[in-house]
């Protein structure tokens, strides 16, 4: 039987939330199909992060090891990508869907022959045909879509599973891999680093975003302290993105970010559809807007009409008594 | 610098109601508006391509009454039952031996939200890219790139010829003025037959609306009162705090 390889990102120092999702998820259909599950992780320490990818379900990580990984210029992502899968011959290749990795997939469908499958809510593997649940169309509608290439390359929405550790212990192979700077097509030549985040949105518990009703600096510091009291990561909508207020980085909708934490708190956001296909999957949505017919009431478990800036300090005070 | 824009007509996502309104996908429009902003001073003109029915025309007039120059349409009537791979390789056999600076795409479709089809074209057409562009300039032999990727921008140097897939949020598209619109009307576009292309690789068999979310709770008052509500249900039923 052919095997399922799984593509681990690495931030921040630790193996993506999302990624091992992935790897649960695809843990599950190899057992379910009798293919072997492998792991690839690339970036400068990657064998440090091979026995948690082995607690997780991998039989066998491949690691490659080199700085210019930690970069995330696509070339190299792309070359390494292919060394491993040249060698494992995977049938399916499964990876979270992270700006990194979207940043290859098309390239690397295309260079190792592969179907794709982009962005999944869910997944499975049946008789050899790969079939998956995808939001389109702002997330209005969801297509049912199957793929009975011989290669498939699936990335999976971030919350769509969960990371589940199992008893087993996976086998490290380092993969030697040379590059040669000549070799980048597109230099990088700065990271601006903007989150300003200390928890990662796409993985966060709690996710306190703002739109165009939170106004100006007064209305962002009374969001920044309900997420330090909740412990959130902040997001936003692209409205008070545009206007410079929040950083690209925050964004959540189709343009930005899809989220799924336990709480979300969308104040003075209208829950226009474009918005709402980033965080419909949210456990809980607290609503706060003065307008009682906007669209965001539509998806709130608990909507509050009234004014933010009257809200807000009687809600963090209150909060930080109930959480004390 | 020569731009070769790749545009999509798709169905209105914003619409209430499916009124079976075509527009010209968002993330293209940008694509559109930053060639036409880096080349404000120049002499060199925009290309546009699309693949898609006979209909389609009206999405290519849209974006040539925005400033591009040129357009070739490739006519296609089924063209939603191809997946990006199948785009790519139409628009990669249509493209190859061209010889723009830069190839433009939207960073995804609006309609279904794959985000593939650039990164697919760059690497048939064997050239550098970026992806998700959040702005772009110009350089003396490329293109100048920012990026936006997970915990941050990236700004990456592009040589030429190059391609890069946009976002929305590198700029607000131009509203075409009456003089665009006009001109746009007088332009002859370049109408082509779409060669043979294989089975898609990928099939979409079937459509529905999400589950939804079960029905919440909507509280009005004062402030205060609201906040207490809110509270007790965090804590009792949401189990949330
Ligand atoms: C292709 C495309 C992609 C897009 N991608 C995204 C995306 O990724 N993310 C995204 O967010 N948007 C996206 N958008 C934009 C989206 O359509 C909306 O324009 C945007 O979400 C609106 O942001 P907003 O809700 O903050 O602003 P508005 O729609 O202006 O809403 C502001 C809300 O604040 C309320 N309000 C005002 N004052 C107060 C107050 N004092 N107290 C309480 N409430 C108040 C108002 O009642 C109103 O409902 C996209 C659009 C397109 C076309
Ligand atoms: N029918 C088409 N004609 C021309 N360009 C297209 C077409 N379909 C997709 N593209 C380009 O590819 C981008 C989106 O890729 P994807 O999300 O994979 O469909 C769009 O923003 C366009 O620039």
């Amino acid at each position: 039987m052919k095997c399922i390889l799984v593509v681990l990102s690495i931030q921040d120092g630790k193996i993506k939330r999302s990624s091992l999702e992935a790897l649960t998820r695809a843990a599950t259909i190899g057992e379910a199909t009798s293919s072997p599950v492998h792991a690839v992780i690339m970036h400068s320490s990657a064998a440090s992060f091979a026995a948690e990818a082995g607690s997780y379900g991998a039989d066998t990580v491949f690691c490659l090891s080199d700085r210019i990984f930690d970069a995330h210029v696509n070339t190299p992502v792309l070359a390494g990508l292919t060394t491993v899968i040249n060698q494992v011959d995977p049938k399916l290749i499964v990876a979270a869907s992270t700006e990194s990795i979207k940043d290859i997939a098309g390239a690397l469908a295309i260079r190792i022959d592969a179907a794709t499958l982009p962005d999944v809510a869910s997944f499975d593997m049946v008789d050899g045909t790969v079939t998956c649940e995808r939001p389109v169309m702002a997330a209005k509608m969801m297509a049912k879509t199957t793929s009975a290439h011989s290669r498939v390359l699936v990335t999976l929405r971030s919350g769509s599973y969960e990371a589940k550790a199992s008893s087993g212990a996976g086998k490290m192979v380092e993969v030697p891999f040379e590059w040669d700077t000549n070799l980048l097509s597109a230099t990088l030549k700065e990271i601006i680093s903007t989150t300003g985040n200390t928890v990662d949105l796409s993985e966060a518990k709690v996710v306190v975003a703002a739109g165009r009703g939170v106004k100006d600096a007064s209305g962002k510091a009374l969001v920044d302290e309900l997420a330090s009291i909740t412990g959130a990561a902040i997001g936003a909508s692209r409205a008070v993105v545009e206007t410079g207020l929040f950083p690209a980085t925050a964004q959540i909708g189709q343009t930005g970010k899809v989220v799924s934490p336990d709480l979300y708190f969308a104040i003075g956001i209208s829950g226009a559809i474009q918005h709402v296909a980033g965080m419909s999957n949210s456990r809980v949505i607290v609503a706060i807007n003065k307008d009682a017919d906007a669209p965001i009431f539509d998806v709130a478990t608990y909507g509050l009409v009234g004014d933010c800036f009257k809200i807000l300090p009687l809600l963090n005070d209150a909060l930080r008594k109930a959480l004390a | 610098m020569k731009f070769c824009v790749c545009i999509k007509q798709v169905p209105d996502v914003q619409a209430s109601v499916q009124t079976g309104r075509m527009v010209l996908n968002a993330y293209d429009a940008s694509a559109v508006e930053q060639a036409l902003v880096i080349n404000e001073n120049g002499t060199d003109e925009i290309d546009l391509i699309l693949i898609g029915p006979a209909s389609a025309t009206e999405t290519i007039r849209k974006a040539l009454a925005m400033g591009a120059s040129n357009a070739t349409h490739i006519v296609m009537e089924n063209v939603a039952d191809l997946d990006s791979s199948a785009i790519a390789h139409l628009l990669a056999e249509s493209l190859k031996g061209s010889n723009y600076d830069a190839i433009l795409t939207g960073k995804q479709s609006q309609d279904s939200d794959s985000g593939l089809a650039g990164g697919m074209l760059a690497e048939l057409l064997g050239i550098p890219y970026a992806t998700n562009a959040v702005g772009m300039e110009a350089t003396a032999d490329g293109l100048l790139v920012t990026r936006q990727g997970d915990t941050g921008q990236e700004m990456l140097v592009l040589k030429a010829p190059c391609l890069v897939t946009c976002s929305n949020d590198m700029n607000n598209p131009r509203i075409p003025s009456l003089k665009g619109i006009m001109g746009a009307k007088r332009t002859t576009i370049n109408t082509v037959q779409a060669g043979p292309v294989g089975t898609p690789k990928t099939k979409v068999e079937k459509t529905f609306p999400p589950a939804g979310r079960a029905p919440g709770l909507k509280m009005e008052g004062e402030p205060e009162e609201l906040v207490a509500q809110l509270i007790t249900k965090l804590q009792q039923e949401a189990g949330a705090i």
